[in-house]
């Protein structure tokens, strides 16, 4: 049984313990770095990007705690969940759904990439989104 | 753009609310017989219709409009997400600049009660639609929150300050027969502040309701409209500038509703230059308060006061009316509602009643210029001034 994505933004690399990355692209003309992946620079408009794996760690710019469940995630098991913004040391800000409770999160704080099982898929691969953790937590 | 030489004919509204069991066509038609009489006209005067609505199916625009009449006109639809409606009316006024019609309509109307019970299909569940499922990971509330925790962080705003912005809308909506919310008593920043959570620091009184509705604007020269009503302040369309999202380092391409706050100070200095106005010359404003914390940034991005400054302004109630510059003297987003289509109309419709100086117990004195703003999904942002004169 594997993991899969649930989307190609991300990898997941089994073995040996090795971490989820995200993939973004890097502009060749001008090294703006974007998440998630897309074919024309966003800054310059080189028509053209080189895919980059993004690092698993970054810093937390904003983030609430939602008191209502995730209206697009029918199958979600939570009744709340925090969410928020993470600034990668490669320039993207990235928006995802953060593990964690509410007393674990503050503004500027290192927070780690990790992945969350979803559901199973029809071969009985384990379908994972991307999430992120506070550092300190481990995992 | 600026728009020369054009009014305001007429302007209609329903009250934004829950309708079950009313077809949006009718909605439509409603409203836009309203906006009809107001200019006292039939779909015979008007020349060019541009349609706006979110939640509804495609070509539901046209279908609206027959309920006024069958005359052959060009009707287009329009969707911008919540700016929709100020986008339809943008388009009226700008096809009326341009001598390609005289008179034009913005018809806009939604049914948001029936889109926030509807959820994600299963079928958006399948391997594919990844994208659109994290897309859609949060609720528009978490995401403003998002916004209000990095304005606590960097300026110390209390939810206080918040909650003193909702209780201002409820209250302004108390006075408005058109608000979808009417509060029996005085909304304190207590009473605010103990409504349930939905997003730190949102409580769910500082969020807009779920509604539906409709409103319609005409636009014409504005001889056409001297001429018909002679005896009634004109309201010129003065300016309005539109735009969307500006590439800037840490822009978040996943997930947001809307981009950075930014957006709004560009696309404000745009409109204040084009209509040859400046804030300190603005009489009221109303703005996409769908959340109050928004309204707070906007007070700065539209250069009401400084950066930072916002919490001083709400604390001394120059933004309630009585105040230097009222906001959202009908209740805004959080009171008045926004069913989406229509949302950006109402404003019109609530800034023209001022500058007529026919805003009953809502007046704001001497009303000259008003402003309307409004960001969209996706995102976009527009602003219009318009000017009331004898």
């Amino acid at each position: 049984m594997a993991r899969v994505p649930i989307a190609d933004y991300f990898e997941v690399t089994e073995g040996d313990g090795a971490p989820a990355r995200l993939r973004g692209s890097r502009c060749p003309a001008c090294d703006e770095v974007f998440y998630p992946r897309r074919l024309v620079c966003a800054k310059c408009l080189h028509e053209g990007t080189d895919d980059v794996l993004l690092s698993t760690s970054g810093s937390l710019y904003t983030w609430t705690w939602v008191h209502v469940p995730l209206f697009a995630k029918t199958d979600a098991k939570v009744s709340e969940y925090a969410v928020g913004q993470v600034d990668l040391p490669e320039g993207p800000r990235v928006q995802a759904i953060l593990m964690g409770a509410p007393g674990d999160f503050s503004i500027g704080m290192q927070l780690e990439l990790g992945l969350e099982t979803l559901r199973q898929d029809a071969d009985g691969n384990d379908v994972v989104i991307y999430r992120f953790t506070p550092a300190q937590a481990g995992r | 753009m600026r728009f020369g030489g054009t009014a305001i004919a007429g302007v209609g509204q329903l009250r934004f609310d829950t309708y079950r069991d009313v077809p949006a066509v009718e909605l439509a038609r409603d409203a836009g017989l309203l906006a009809l009489h107001d200019a006292g006209m039939t779909l015979a005067d008007i020349d060019e219709v541009f349609v706006g609505y979110l939640g509804l199916q495609h070509q539901v625009g046209v279908k609206a409009v027959k309920e006024l009449g069958l005359t052959g006109l060009p009707v287009t639809h329009i969707e911008n997400a919540s700016a929709t409606g100020l986008f339809a009316f943008r388009e009226a006024a700008w096809a009326v600049s341009s001598g390609r019609a005289e008179v034009a309509m913005a018809l806009t109307f939604d049914k948001m009660t029936d889109v926030t019970g509807r959820g994600s299909t299963p079928s958006s569940m399948s391997r594919g639609a990844g994208r659109d499922q994290l897309d859609a990971s949060i609720l528009p509330a978490a995401f403003f929150a998002l916004w209000a925790q990095r304005r606590m962080h960097d300026f110390g705003t209390r939810p206080e300050t918040f909650a003193a912005i909702a209780a201002k809308n409820w209250n302004h909506g108390a006075l408005n027969p058109l608000s979808h919310r009417q509060p029996d008593h005085t909304v304190t920043v207590e009473e605010v502040m103990a409504s349930r959570m939905i997003a730190d620091p949102l409580t769910a009184m500082m969020c807009c309701p779920a509604d539906d509705g409709a409103a319609a604007v005409i636009v014409a020269g504005e001889d056409f409209v001297r001429r018909r009503f002679p005896d009634r302040r004109v309201v010129r369309c003065l300016s309005s500038a539109a735009q969307s999202e500006a590439y800037s380092p840490g822009h978040a391409f996943l997930g947001p509703v809307v981009g950075p706050p930014t957006m709004t100070r560009t696309t404000g200095l745009e409109a204040y230059d084009k209509a040859g106005v400046g804030p300190d010359e603005i009489s009221l404003a109303l703005c996409h308060d769908a959340f109050a914390n928004e309204e707070l940034e906007y007070y700065e991005l539209l250069g009401f006061c400084g950066s930072g400054e916002g919490d001083k302004l709400v604390a001394d109630g120059e933004t309630s009316l009585g105040g230097h510059i009222p906001f959202n003297t009908d209740g805004g987003l959080i009171a008045r509602g926004h069913p989406g289509g229509p949302t950006g109309v109402a404003m019109i419709h609530e800034t023209v009643l001022q500058l007529r100086r026919e805003a009953g117990v809502r007046q704001v004195e001497d009303a000259r210029f008003g402003l309307v703003h409004c960001v969209g999904g996706g995102s976009v942002c527009t602003v219009n001034i318009f000017e009331g004169v004898d």
